[in-house]
């Protein structure tokens, strides 16, 4: 597949003049995989899919529950909760349920979403068409992101495509903000407002789309119920572990600023793994319990790596290479899979540095509607800077991390607090070292000033 | 064994409506604190003799910004 987009390469902008800010990735290579990402460069069609794929079978909800119980599918927008609790939590409710398929991949080095709605969106479709079905739902709502045009027009040409009987499609385009993919921004978003979390009182399975029980979940969820509608548990489950079958995607991407990593763009790969100079961005599909090890490249694993994207976890890459690619297993040693965006540094580059910058943008991302996020995220932003410039912050770092979370309709002071705290708590021995001098230096670049 | 219950309450902001007017930890000292820009950190569970507090501070919130909800699971 050579889905490697044409445009200028996107470098992270020499710090020093004004604060970084993520570009959107502009060289992707997305790579073959055993259930999802299959038949890649093959047209994308309806008729196209239809044919490779074979008919799409529709159980009713019980068989439904069982398929996606059996196959433990969890939801893969970060939360991870189980599909089928979300799917007899909406088919309880009294009114006709709703389905929302989120893509608006508010995380700017998340491609996952995009690569599927690019080279399968008729598998995600097929996914959502299964849940409506079970559910007894009149419409699907699709959401992308304003600031991902290609994929966009890839679900718009999709969704007008679709012939469902009883199905009425309808396609939305989220404000391109780091926390448009929140639940509630998105059922705002539907709802006609301006697309910006707001308390949730009850969850979105309960009381979500004009108080319907809506079914929301990430675009992956559903290409996995669509494989497993049409392959089986069984040979789902031949895939990955026992207490978690099938696959996962992942993004691997080079960009974060200060990363000490080359990013070739338009160098192709050797198949599996990438080459040194690889594009920016991957998109590849694992099998869980596959070491990360066998995910990335040694260079990728030679430094810090940030597991779970710019709301994800510090980890060493030497400890990373060892654990599997599991959401469990890896909560259980405090780290976060979250939407599978896996961002190395590199050997020679500065964790609190690349945190400084990420932090920075992160506060500025706020909608700016809740009162710890809005005071809160600069004054952690302005700490980690501080402490990027050699001053021991560290006491403070932690009285905001203690402080921010759980306080806000979404849960993005919760993520940037995760952020600091790992760098502190995970890459202690770095920012120590970064204070007391002996931190590698690479040439200026990076948020800190 | 059953466990002894009560009707227990929580407290719950609705952030983007709170306006850090601080009426709250006025008059529930013992389970809401305001951090550094005043807005409020609320501490735990409401414990039954302080109920009627509680929905005291609800009330008394001028952006209808507090709610009690049932306590979250344990």
């Amino acid at each position: 597949m050579t889905a490697t987009i044409p445009g200028p390469a996107a470098r992270a902008p020499v710090a020093g003049s004004a604060d970084w800010v993520p570009t959107p990735v502009t060289d992707l290579f997305v790579h073959e995989g055993p259930l999802l990402l299959r038949h890649l460069g093959e047209p994308v069609d309806l008729a196209h899919h239809q044919a490779r794929r074979g008919p799409l079978p529709t159980p009713d909800l019980a068989a439904l529950v069982t398929l996606v119980t059996d196959a433990a599918v969890r939801g893969r927008g970060g939360a991870g909760f189980p599909l089928a609790r979300k799917l007899t939590t909406a088919a309880r409710g009294r009114r006709r349920p709703v389905v929302v398929v989120n893509a608006a991949e508010g995380e700017p080095d998340s491609c996952k979403d995009s690569a599927l709605l690019r080279t399968a969106p008729h598998l995600v479709l097929d996914g959502a068409a299964v849940v409506a079905r079970a559910l007894g739902a009149g419409e699907v709502h699709v959401v992308t992101g304003a600031d991902r045009t290609d994929t966009t027009r890839a679900a718009r040409a999709a969704v007008a495509e679709r012939d469902d009987r009883s199905v009425r499609w309808s396609h939305r385009v989220a404000p391109p903000r780091f926390v448009s993919g929140q639940a509630r921004a998105v059922v705002e978003l539907l709802e006609g407002r301006d697309g910006l979390p707001v308390t949730a009182w009850q969850p979105e399975a309960v009381s979500g789309l004009r108080g319907r029980p809506t079914l929301l979940s990430n675009t992956e969820t559903f290409a996995h119920v669509a494989v497993l509608v049409r392959g089986g548990a069984d040979a789902y489950a031949s895939f990955g572990t026992v207490d978690e079958p099938g696959t996962t995607l992942l993004t691997v991407s080079r960009r974060l600023p200060a990363a000490g990593l080359p990013t070739d763009a338009g160098v192709g790969t050797d198949g599996g793994v990438v080459a040194d100079g690889g594009p920016e961005a991957r998109v590849v599909e694992v099998a869980h319990g596959t070491p990360f090890v066998d995910v990335l490249h040694p260079a990728e694993l030679a430094g810090p790596v940030l597991l779970g994207g710019y709301h994800g976890t510090w980890v060493e890459g030497d400890v990373l290479a060892d654990l599997p690619v599991s959401a469990g297993e890896l909560r259980r040693r405090g780290l976060a899979l979250g939407a599978g965006v896996v961002l190395p540094l590199g050997p020679d580059a500065c964790p609190v540095r690349a945190t400084a910058a990420v932090t920075t943008f992160l506060a500025g991302e706020s909608a700016g509607r809740c009162g710890p996020c809005v005071n809160g995220l600069p004054a952690l932003a302005d700490a980690v800077r501080r402490l990027a410039e050699g001053e021991d912050t560290r006491p403070r770092l932690r009285e905001l991390c203690g402080l921010l979370p759980s306080r806000g309709a979404c849960a993005h002071p919760d993520g940037t607090t995760r952020l600091v705290r790992t760098l502190l708590e995970h890459l202690g021995r770095r920012v120590h070292a970064h204070l007391d001098g002996s931190c590698p230096r690479v040439s200026g670049v990076g948020g800190a000033r | 064994m059953s466990r002894v219950r009560h009707d227990g309450v929580a407290l719950a902001v609705d952030w983007p409506a709170c306006r850090a007017r601080g009426l709250c930890a006025e008059l529930l000292p013992e389970q809401i604190s305001l951090d550094e820009w005043g807005y409020p950190v609320v501490h735990g569970p409401v414990p039954p003799a302080l109920r009627d507090h509680a929905v005291g501070a609800v009330r008394a919130c001028p952006h209808r910004a507090l709610r009690v909800v049932a306590p979250p699971p344990t």
